[in-house]
């Protein structure tokens, strides 16, 4: 279980961020990423994180997954608060980032090897998940080949084998089917509703419509670091004033702006 | 098996099958060293012998006052003598490389000479030209013709030879073989490592760093249970060891490229085979460790904050001139191993690298350059920690 509770983080502009960031850069001296945004997500429910591009949405799984520290508010990760453990917090969780993030110079086995390693997963026990998951993913076939040869879709598959190869509770996927084929995009939504029959929390960020209707419980809607909807799917659909999602989230997003 | 362990193992395998960090540690070092050094000493060697047997055009103006001079000249197979030239046309033909050399005696040379006076000769030559073989020889030539005019005085005034030498020097060198080589050679070792040292590290630190922020790999590495501690520890460490290994390898060449070298005298060798004890190893190797942690901490810190490898490149590559400025100053004379030098990094390696050598380092001062640089390491270990802690370092985009 995730408990998000009045997270805010905010990001200070140096003069070279200012420089980077030329007319787009904010007036004052912080960039508040992520404003007082409050959510749960429960195991054996999905919990879809939306918003446009810049909402904040990867900055708030950055967060769960103690990469950056709040500037306020608390996470609480199976029990366990990510102020005072953050370590305890990153082995409960599977954090798959929004590009593959994989060394081209290593086999598809060494890879997810690597992660077992650092989880400390006993070696028999990782033999034994790896098989499994390189049987149910695809990846068997490939699993000697150096990554850099690998296709997209290919390294997506050996991406979401090294996030969740501990057996994590918490799984976290940053826009897990963005700029992958149907076919792989549909392997990785069948994954993802696997997960949560296995009874994991799933937490994933995405601007797919289509993905949020076919697989979240929860619902959160995200828009410049604030949150402006936060509820399960019903709920959402109750408060809908347009027929489709799309127009519903269009119609959020929009009104906010 | 702990989580440094891990990033370690995965980091050497990884940077391993970089081909840019193969290059730059073993390729360049063991083929680029014998071959560059081998091509110099044998184009330098080739040269000299060329000029040494070249024949030298000479114009003679006042031979009629100077015959035996002449004499001496024409009878010198190496010379061309050529008594058509004027003398106002020596400079000019001297710079168009059509005469090597010219000399001019006054008409007065032969009556100052008899007068038992001091004569004078004029020399023109390039000593910008070719070993300045031609000013050399005609020197030598004179310096005989001069003996014989001295001898005939001494002779005839029958005084004592002693008389023109009331010094006898008798010059006794007690330097070893070793200790010269150490002076000389021993200054060049630490040029060659030190730089293979930092280019190597650097190409891996890059590679690790800002590398794997550019790939995003460096995310799903924060992402997992290692500490930012454990993970500098363990890039530091790859890093580290690519640069000791990068240094032993262009000495594995330099000592290859020594063994091609023809015409080596053997007491050189000897000292050569000295200077590869296991003593000697085993104390620039001491010294390699607390450099290349330097380097390493040093290397990581700074690319960690380049966006991509190409940022880093741009920042670290000029960095390797201000490396390779305190191993020139080690290469001035006089700059010596001292209680303050000792203290200068990477000048204290490359004067103690040669001390070590020679034989002739003072404990003392080796106990302080390793001090030295074990404190910098550290303070470079803590900073590239601290960057690593920080949120705008590793997310800078």
């Amino acid at each position: 279980m995730i408990q998000v509770q009045n997270l805010r983080k905010e990001f200070k502009i140096t003069r070279k961020v200012r420089k980077e960031l030329g007319a787009g850069a904010p007036a004052g001296k912080t960039l508040t990423a992520v404003d007082d945004v409050s959510f749960v997500c429960k195991p054996g429910r999905v919990f879809g994180l939306l918003g446009p591009n810049g909402a904040g949405k990867t900055t708030a799984l950055r967060l769960i997954a103690t990469m950056l520290k709040p500037t306020a508010g608390t996470i609480v990760v199976n029990g366990v608060d990510a102020g005072t453990d953050p370590r305890a917090v990153r082995d409960h969780i599977g954090f798959l980032t929004g590009n593959t993030g994989l060394y081209d110079r290593l086999t598809a086995t060494e890879m997810v090897k690597y992660h077992a390693d650092l989880h400390r997963m006993d070696p028999r026990e990782f033999e034994a998940r790896r098989d499994t998951l390189f049987h149910t993913l695809g990846i068997t076939d490939f699993a000697g080949r150096r990554i850099a040869r690998l296709s997209s879709g290919m390294r997506q598959k050996v991406s979401i084998a090294r996030t969740i190869i501990h057996d994590p509770d918490v799984i976290v996927f940053d826009e897990p089917t963005s700029g992958l084929d149907v076919m792989t995009s549909r392997g990785i939504v069948n994954l993802i509703r696997d997960c949560r029959d296995a009874g994991k929390t799933v937490l994933f960020s995405t601007h797919i419509m289509g993905e949020v209707q076919q697989l979240c419980d929860d619902i959160g809607v995200l828009h410049r670091g604030r949150m402006y909807f936060c509820g399960s799917k019903e709920e959402f659909e109750t408060q809908m004033t347009h027929s489709s999602y799309e127009d519903e989230f269009i119609h959020m997003v929009g009104e906010a702006a | 098996m702990t989580r440094i362990h891990t990033i370690v193992k995965k980091e050497f395998t990884d940077t391993l099958r970089d081909k840019r960090t193969i290059l730059t540690m073993i390729v360049m070092p063991l083929l680029l060293v014998p071959i560059l050094m081998n091509l110099t000493i044998r184009i330098t060697q080739r040269q000299q012998r060329k000029a040494e047997v070249e024949l030298i055009d000479l114009a003679f103006i006042g031979g009629e006052y100077a015959p035996r001079l002449l004499e001496l000249v024409q009878a010198d197979s190496q010379f061309v003598v050529r008594e058509d030239v004027r003398e106002n046309e020596f400079e000019q033909l001297i710079r168009d490389d059509t005469l090597d050399a010219g000399i001019v005696v006054p008409p007065d040379f032969l009556e100052r000479i008899t007068a038992d006076e001091q004569a004078e000769v004029v020399l023109y030559y390039r000593s910008s030209s070719s070993f300045a073989v031609a000013e050399g020889r005609l020197r030598s030539v004179i310096g005989d013709y001069d003996g014989e005019i001295v001898d005939g005085r001494i002779r005839r005034m029958s005084l004592d030879p002693d008389l023109f030498e009331a010094i006898a020097v008798e010059a006794r060198d007690i330097s070893t073989m070793q200790e010269v080589l150490g002076k000389t050679v021993g200054g060049f070792l630490p040029y060659m490592f030190i730089i293979f040292m930092f280019t190597g590290a650097m190409y891996a630190g890059i590679d690790l760093s800002a590398g794997e922020k550019e790939r995003g790999t460096l995310e799903t590495l924060l992402s997992s249970p290692a500490s930012r501690l454990e993970i500098v520890l363990g890039k530091f460490a790859v890093v580290a060891t690519v640069g000791i290994a990068s240094a032993l390898i262009s000495m594995f060449g330099l000592y290859l490229g020594v063994r091609g070298i023809e015409d080596i005298p053997p007491e050189a060798m000897e000292a050569v085979w000295e200077i590869l004890s296991v003593k000697v190893v085993v104390m620039i190797a001491t010294l390699l460790l607390p450099l290349a942690a330097f380097f390493a901490a040093m290397i990581l810190a700074l690319a960690i904050q380049a966006k991509s490898f190409k940022e880093a490149q741009s920042t670290l590559t000029p960095l390797s001139i201000v490396v390779i400025m305190p191993v020139v100053f080690g290469l001035l004379p006089g700059i010596e191993l001292n209680a303050q030098t000792a203290l200068i990094p990477v000048l204290n390696v490359s004067l103690a690298t040669k001390e070590v050598i020679a034989g002739t380092i003072n404990p003392l001062h080796l106990v302080m350059s390793y001090a030295s640089l074990f404190v910098l390491a550290a303070a470079s270990i803590w900073f590239c920690v601290v960057w690593f802690n920080r949120e705008e370092t590793l997310f800078r985009s």
